[in-house]
């Protein structure tokens, strides 16, 4: 369908070759001469009062170096929300959950430092713990924090349309429930970090970071250091999906180590560290409301969501807005009203995972469609497909969506997966332990706004060409973590300057090749994906006007191509250019004799006539979204949408569930890479199913982590996955590169409930609280049969 | 790493591990086949409470025994006998952070399976899980054992893990001692002063405690005559398909007078509804000398259930539990009759 020849093709991965063998370098791989190792000591209670921390003995160890607590640290606070700065480099006046950093260590092995953490002596008064969200807001709940009233750390109250009216048109109305578990992310890789100063005070850390423009203003200012001295590098990283979007203790621990030491200090997570830290999906508890007409067609959407985020806001705040605000598409819907709180709780602080804020809310939405459409007697996909947006319009929350395939989305599904047949027509449910179900989903390409506010430009990139001729590097401070994002730079670089992929290097990860605000909201195609275009595109512009100077054509006439400089206008005479070329390179052999002149040779004799070149770009969205408090949290330039059918089976007398199948549509504009679209859209279902039906943290009475290991927190094995079945489809945004927009958090939306409606068909009862584990539905399934019986 | 430091001591026969038990005991000592349990306990914990299993060998930050850490029945590891404590047990501190470890790799007499005259098998303690999954002797006559070892864990574990290691650590949820218990397996333990022979039933007493004396080693495990009309099988439910640890475990054996029936004999099995696994003694008493038709399967199924003594816990209610013994062994029962009868 398209003249690319590099994009919307299935091109390997730029990293490969180097991930599959080993080669690749993550940051725990790292070692620099003099390296010291740090330990943390982490609160072993979830809430008391620090009457004193006595560091003697650990100091006096043998091969200690430093300790480290927030009498070295200071107490500037930090956190993820200008408005809610609610953390500090190490505890000083309370500790607010198991895990919680006190003290830190760096010491010439790890043994060492973890003994010398072992040594540190804190005296505790202990306090009265909250671990329940849905009452952490009740009067005489002991408080967290000071600075959140009651428990609450952010508010909002919305109310778009007028649900009243919505009500008062509404054929059928019903309430349902939604809870879920506080989550993990279970990347593979654990947090590392490496840190180290210089003579002139520079700071130099590499981590595994998900943002390292972030994570680089955190670190200049808790430990005051100008901006310009930090440098924040981002090796290869095994997975982020949201939680190591932030700067964390741990990063300010371990730098804060490295300028008392004068040495590089590392550390590395336990996996158990991974889950303390946690900063992954919050617990939801939703309650809606909706309306429909006897045609089927939403009238209103009346929300109410209390989010449990443990112990520190941390992305708190955006995650509270985004359970409201994305459920204003992909279907029409004039009135909605959402009040959402976000509450604190003496367990490890939430943050943003996969599909940010909104995945439960989408959950539970999704659910009520069905449930309505059984009422109706309907078909749930025609409900659907009665209510979907189309391109060009906007949702009651001031979303505007320029691009949507959510109806062919749906109809490719149902279609793929011979819907018509396995279901019947009338919204009745199959039952006997088999079923189907479908849902749909809707995200951002990108967050609109920076997350401190400010006109930045959300991407830079700075496309050198190789001086010698030949080759290019794209420098960009984005962050590849595992999703691929390199390999769309080079893609897109080598498509623009007609090179092979080979020919295009890629330097990213590091704030100081340019400014990104990093992998997170689902950005980086879209963002970074821009001002790469255009900095390939200045690039080309320089190479050509100074080879067209030369031989006296006009440089519109000229274009790259396959590697070579091609004419527009007839034959040119490039023989001067390639004479200087040859004469530079006696010796060489296989030199250029063909009649094209080479890209080699152009890039060459451009910078014999105007010295470096370079290409730069810079992408920021333009303004989005209503006036209205928290209209920035949900806008983006464009939006993703999906649809999904999932196909279950159920063991009617254990509640064992076995997933035979999930066909997937996603919308993602336009295909740059082909198979990491579909990579993404596998991730996604199987992180999504693992939450539906597995995954969740569990807490004994005293706010401990029971299942802090990844034997005990379950996540999908491949035996536990069914064959995906992944469709692309691609509504060309006019806001994306090449029409691109995103994919990797979207296809996660509609998992959850495609399940939860596939159970259904399969069993007949509705379960409200997740994972959906065998024991839950058994229960569920003996409760409908004692109700009967 | 965190890992406490030991060294590893690397004998070659039976007897000279058993002179390095005794030698070292006063050390703290340690035995290592796979590796796969004993690693995992002897990581330090970042909290100390997080200690999956607080009746293996939770160590204290400093060291030493956990005599300060609590664990409560209904929140920590189900497989810890409910009345709760693990105090009892860990008399001696170094146990729990040993300062050698005698690693069993390379005593050949400890490998093997192998066909005995008088029909029977018997299985080196060090053989790994994967051999035993491979072993067609084991799939066709005690086919229980086969199940069990397709179960657990994961590829890489069971190329790692051994039997004697399974048997040895005594966990309720054990995937090959459920089926061996069944299958009336009996353990061969030697010491450098003795060698005994136990049923592979009596040997845990409680999770992850066993009548295993100090300086005494799991060295065979014999699988009786497979006899005419008999039969087995092991369905392990937990929550994913790999890499889980039971919600509930039931083997069954199965032995008829002649085709069509009366039993003449039975013997079921469950995993992970009591501190260690536990053989239902009742369903022998309703199913021995019957015909089996259905009612009676039904009954047996109830009875088994009533054997259980599950707790409830992070992986499962106890009400869940007993119903999946229901479930389970009514369905084993009969899968193993139908495999009894087609064999003919
Ligand atoms: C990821 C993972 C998944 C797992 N999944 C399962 C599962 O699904 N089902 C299951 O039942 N188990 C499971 N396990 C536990 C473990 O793999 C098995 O129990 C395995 O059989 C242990 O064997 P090993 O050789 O590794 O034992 P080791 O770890 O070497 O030893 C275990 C204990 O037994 C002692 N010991 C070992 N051999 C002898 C001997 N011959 N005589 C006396 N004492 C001895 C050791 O001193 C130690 O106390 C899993 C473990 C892991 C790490």
């Amino acid at each position: 369908m398209s003249d690319y020849r590099i994009l919307n093709t299935r091109a390997p991965r730029v990293d490969a070759v180097d991930k599959a063998t080993g080669k690749a370098i993550y940051t725990d791989d790292l070692r620099r001469p003099g390296m010291l190792y740090a330990a943390i000591l982490h609160s072993p209670l979830a809430h008391a009062r620090i009457l004193n921390i006595d560091t003697s003995r650990a100091e006096q160890l043998p091969g200690v170096k430093a300790v480290v607590t927030y009498r070295e640290a200071g107490t500037t606070p930090y956190g993820v929300s200008p408005a809610r700065y609610d953390e500090t480099i190490f505890c000083h006046d309370k500790v607010r959950y198991v895990g919680d950093e006190i003290a830190a260590v760096a010491a010439v092995d790890q043994d060492t430092a973890l003994e010398a953490v072992r040594l540190i002596k804190v005296d505790f008064e202990e306090l009265p713990i909250v671990l329940d969200g849905r009452t952490a807001m009740d009067e005489g709940q002991p408080l967290l924090h000071e600075m959140h009233k009651n428990n609450m750390c952010a508010k909002v109250n919305w109310h778009f349309g007028d649900i009243e009216k919505g009500r008062k048109e509404s054929h059928i109305i019903r309430t349902d429930h939604l809870s879920s578990k506080m989550q993990d992310a279970a990347f593979m890789e654990p947090q590392s970090i490496l840190a180290e100063t210089e003579s002139n005070g520079n700071l130099t850390m590499w981590s595994s970071t998900q943002a390292p423009h972030y994570v680089q203003r955190t670190l200049a200012m808790a430990l005051n250091i100008p901006l310009h001295k930090v440098r924040v590098i981002k090796p290869a990283v095994g997975g982020g999906f949201g939680p190591k979007a932030s700067c964390s203790s741990a990063e300010l621990a371990v730098c804060l180590l490295a300028m008392k030491t004068g040495q590089p200090v590392k550390l590395t997570f336990d996996r158990e560290q991974v889950f303390l830290h946690s900063r992954a999906r919050h617990q939801f508890f939703h309650t809606m409301t909706t309306g429909v007409k006897k045609d089927g067609s939403l009238s209103f959407l009346e929300h109410k969501c209390i989010l449990d985020g443990g112990a520190y806001a941390s992305f708190g705040i955006a995650t509270v807005y985004y359970s409201g605000s994305l459920l204003g598409g992909p279907y029409r819907l004039k009135n909605m009203k959402y009040d959402g709180y976000r509450v604190v709780t003496n367990k490890p602080a939430c943050g943003a995972q996969r599909g940010h804020g909104a995945v439960i809310a989408r959950a539970l939405f999704e659910v009520q469609l069905d449930r309505i459409a059984e009422e109706l007697g309907m078909d749930p996909i025609e409900l659907r497909l009665k209510n979907v947006m189309e391109a060009g319009e906007t949702t009651c929350n001031e979303l505007y969506v320029s691009s949507f395939g959510m109806r062919e989305a749906l109809e490719a599904v149902r279609d793929s997966a011979a819907w018509k047949n396995k279901r019947s027509s009338s919204g009745k449910i199959r039952g006997g332990g088999k079923g189907i179900g479908a849902a749909c989903g809707f995200f951002v390409s990108g967050a609109g706004y920076s997350i401190y506010r400010s006109r930045t430009y959300h991407c830079t990139v700075v496309t050198k060409v190789d001086e010698v001729g030949g080759g290019v590097t794209v420098n960009s401070g984005s962050a590849d973590i595992g999703q691929g994002s390199d390999t769309v730079l080079a893609m897109i670089t080598a498509e623009e300057l007609g090179l092979s992929l080979d020919d295009v290097q890629v330097a990213s990860g590091d704030s100081k090749l340019s400014v990104d605000l990093g992998a997170y909201s689902s950005r980086t195609t879209l963002m970074t994906g821009h001002a790469c275009r255009e900095a390939a595109q200045d690039a080309k512009r320089q190479i050509l006007e100074a080879i067209a100077g030369k031989m006296s054509v006009a440089p519109e006439t000229l274009d790259l191509k396959d590697g070579f400089v091609v004419s527009l206008a007839g034959e040119i005479d490039f023989s001067e250019l390639r004479k200087e070329y040859l004469q530079e390179h006696k010796g060489f052999v296989d030199l250029p004799d063909g009649p094209q002149l080479t890209f080699a040779e152009a890039s060459r004799v451009a910078f014999l006539e105007l010295g470096t070149i370079v290409g730069t770009g810079k992408y920021r969205p333009p303004p989005l979204g209503g006036s209205f408090k928290g209209a920035a949290v949900g806008t983006s330039p464009a939006f993703g949408c999906s649809a999904q059918v999932a196909e279950v089976s159920v063991d009617l007398e254990t509640g064992e569930i076995t997933m035979d199948k999930i066909t997937g549509a996603h919308d993602c504009g336009f295909a740059i890479n082909v198979t990491q679209v579909e990579g993404q859209m596998h991730g996604s279902i199987m992180m999504g199913m693992g939450e539906a039906l597995m995954e969740e943290i569990i807490y004994d009475k005293k706010g401990r982590i029971v299942n802090a290991n990844l034997a005990e927190y379950k996540i999908p094995t491949a035996l536990d996955v069914p064959p995906l079945d992944a469709i692309i489809v691609e509504s060309n945004e006019p806001h994306g590169p090449y029409g691109a927009k995103e994919v990797g958090e979207g296809a996660i939306m509609p998992v959850i409930p495609t399940i939860l409606n596939a159970i259904y068909d399969a069993t007949g009862v509705r379960i409200d609280e997740l994972p959906v584990t065998p024991e839950r539905l058994m229960a569920a399934m003996k409760a409908k049969k004692d109700k009967k019986g | 790493m965190l890992l406490p430091r030991f060294d590893v001591l690397v004998p070659e026969t039976i007897d000279d591990a058993c002179a390095m038990l005794a030698d070292y005991a006063d050390d703290g000592v340690r035995i290592l086949a796979g590796g796969t349990d004993l690693l995992v306990d002897l990581r330090r914990p970042i909290i100390p409470q997080h200690v999956p299993r607080c009746d293996g060998c939770p160590t204290h930050p400093e060291g030493q025994i956990a005599t300060t850490i609590e664990c409560e029945p209904s929140k920590s590891d189900p497989l810890m006998s409910p009345e709760g404590s693990i105090r009892t047990k860990l008399a001696d501190p170094k146990s729990a952070a040993p300062a050698f470890l005698v690693s069993l790799h390379k005593i050949d007499q400890l490998k093997g399976i192998e066909l005995l005259p008088s029909g029977g098998l018997r299985i080196g303690a060090l053989t790994t899980i994967s051999e035993i999954e491979r072993s067609s002797e084991i799939r066709k006559d005690w086919t229980a054992l086969a199940h069990g070892a397709d179960s657990l864990g994961s590829p890489l574990v069971r190329n790692r893990g051994t039997l004697g290691g399974n048997i040895a650590n005594a966990r309720p949820a054990a995937d090959t001692v459920i089926p061996t218990i069944a299958l009336g397996g009996k353990l061969t333990l030697q010491s450098s002063s003795d060698t005994r022979t136990v049923a592979a039933g009596d040997f845990p007493t409680g999770p992850g405690l066993s009548v295993l004396k100090p300086g005494e080693i799991v060295t065979d495990i014999h699988l009786p005559t497979p006899s005419p009309h008999s039969g087995s099988a092991y369905y392990k439910m937990a929550n994913r398909k790999a890499l889980e640890i039971s919600t509930v475990g039931v083997a069954v054996w199965m032995v008829l007078e002649k085709p069509g029936g009366p039993i003449k004999d039975v013997r079921v099995a469950l995993g992970a509804v009591g501190p260690t696994p536990i053989l239902a003694k009742s369903v022998g008493k309703v199913l021995i000398g019957k015909v089996p038709t259905d009612e009676i399967l039904v009954q047996a199924a109830k009875a088994a259930a009533g054997d259980a003594r599950p707790i409830d816990d992070h992986r499962g209610s106890a009400w869940y539990r007993v119903q999946m013994v229901e479930q389970l062994t009514l369905r084993l029962l009969k899968s193993v009759l139908s495999g009894i009868e087609n064999d003919r």
